[in-house]
């Protein structure tokens, strides 16, 4: 059995060597990772996340960038364990986003 | 826990065929190796991943394989081996005649 995932050992050719940004939001996604997965709370612990985002499906982990990957099995995983619906996170991200204005550099 | 392995002894990595998150990647699985050291013992992060967090704690050993092992056209220094860390479960001995399921 093998995971989507699971690539490593592949033939992948030569590995480009150039430094990527850290977007704001990227830090922001680990630094939420960080807080669930903390001491005191343990909400939820990386290896629920990486089951997250290893079980929700090829298509979205190919089509998506590390960062989106665990943001949205953050989401999934909270939804999984009752801290929140589905519902409430849509109607909460819709209310933010009204409230949002996207920065000038924003990718 | 009580390990079974110590450092120079002979493994072979087992098809467990699980789902989920498992640590163990596909690459060396079914392939000989030679555990390195102990690295201790850990809660199963196949069962953290599914939020169980009661244990109990599996042993986790480094474990060294020849590149040749892993990929049979390799070509470079025969001495270079690749170092990874397996939970206890999904090793056996080398020398236990049921593990006789290399490909």
């Amino acid at each position: 059995m093998r995971g989507y995932h699971d690539i490593g050992g592949n033939e992948a050719g030569p590995i480009p060597i150039v430094e990527l940004p850290w977007l704001h939001w990227e830090k922001q996604v680990e630094a939420i990772r960080n807080l669930l997965g903390d001491g005191t709370r343990r909400i939820m612990s990386l290896d629920e996340l990486r089951r997250g985002f290893e079980s929700f499906g090829e298509e979205k982990y190919k089509q998506w960038s590390f960062y989106r990957r665990r943001i949205e099995a953050m989401v999934d995983v909270l939804i999984e364990k009752g801290v929140f619906t589905r519902e409430e996170f849509e109607k909460e991200a819709e209310l933010l986003r009204g409230r949002w204005t996207p920065p000038v550099d924003c990718e | 826990m009580k390990h079974r392995f110590d450092a120079g002894d002979r493994v072979v990595v087992l098809e467990l065929n699980k789902a989920g998150h498992i640590r163990t990647p596909y690459y060396v699985r079914n392939h000989f190796g030679t555990i390195l050291q102990r690295c201790g013992s850990y809660l199963n992060p196949e069962r953290l991943a599914v939020g169980d967090v009661a244990g109990p704690v599996v042993p986790l050993y480094r474990v060294a394989f020849q590149f040749g092992e892993l990929w049979k056209d390799y070509s470079g220094n025969p001495d270079d081996v690749l170092c990874i860390e397996i939970y206890e479960h999904w090793l056996r001995a080398a020398n236990d005649p049921t593990a006789a399921q290399t490909n």
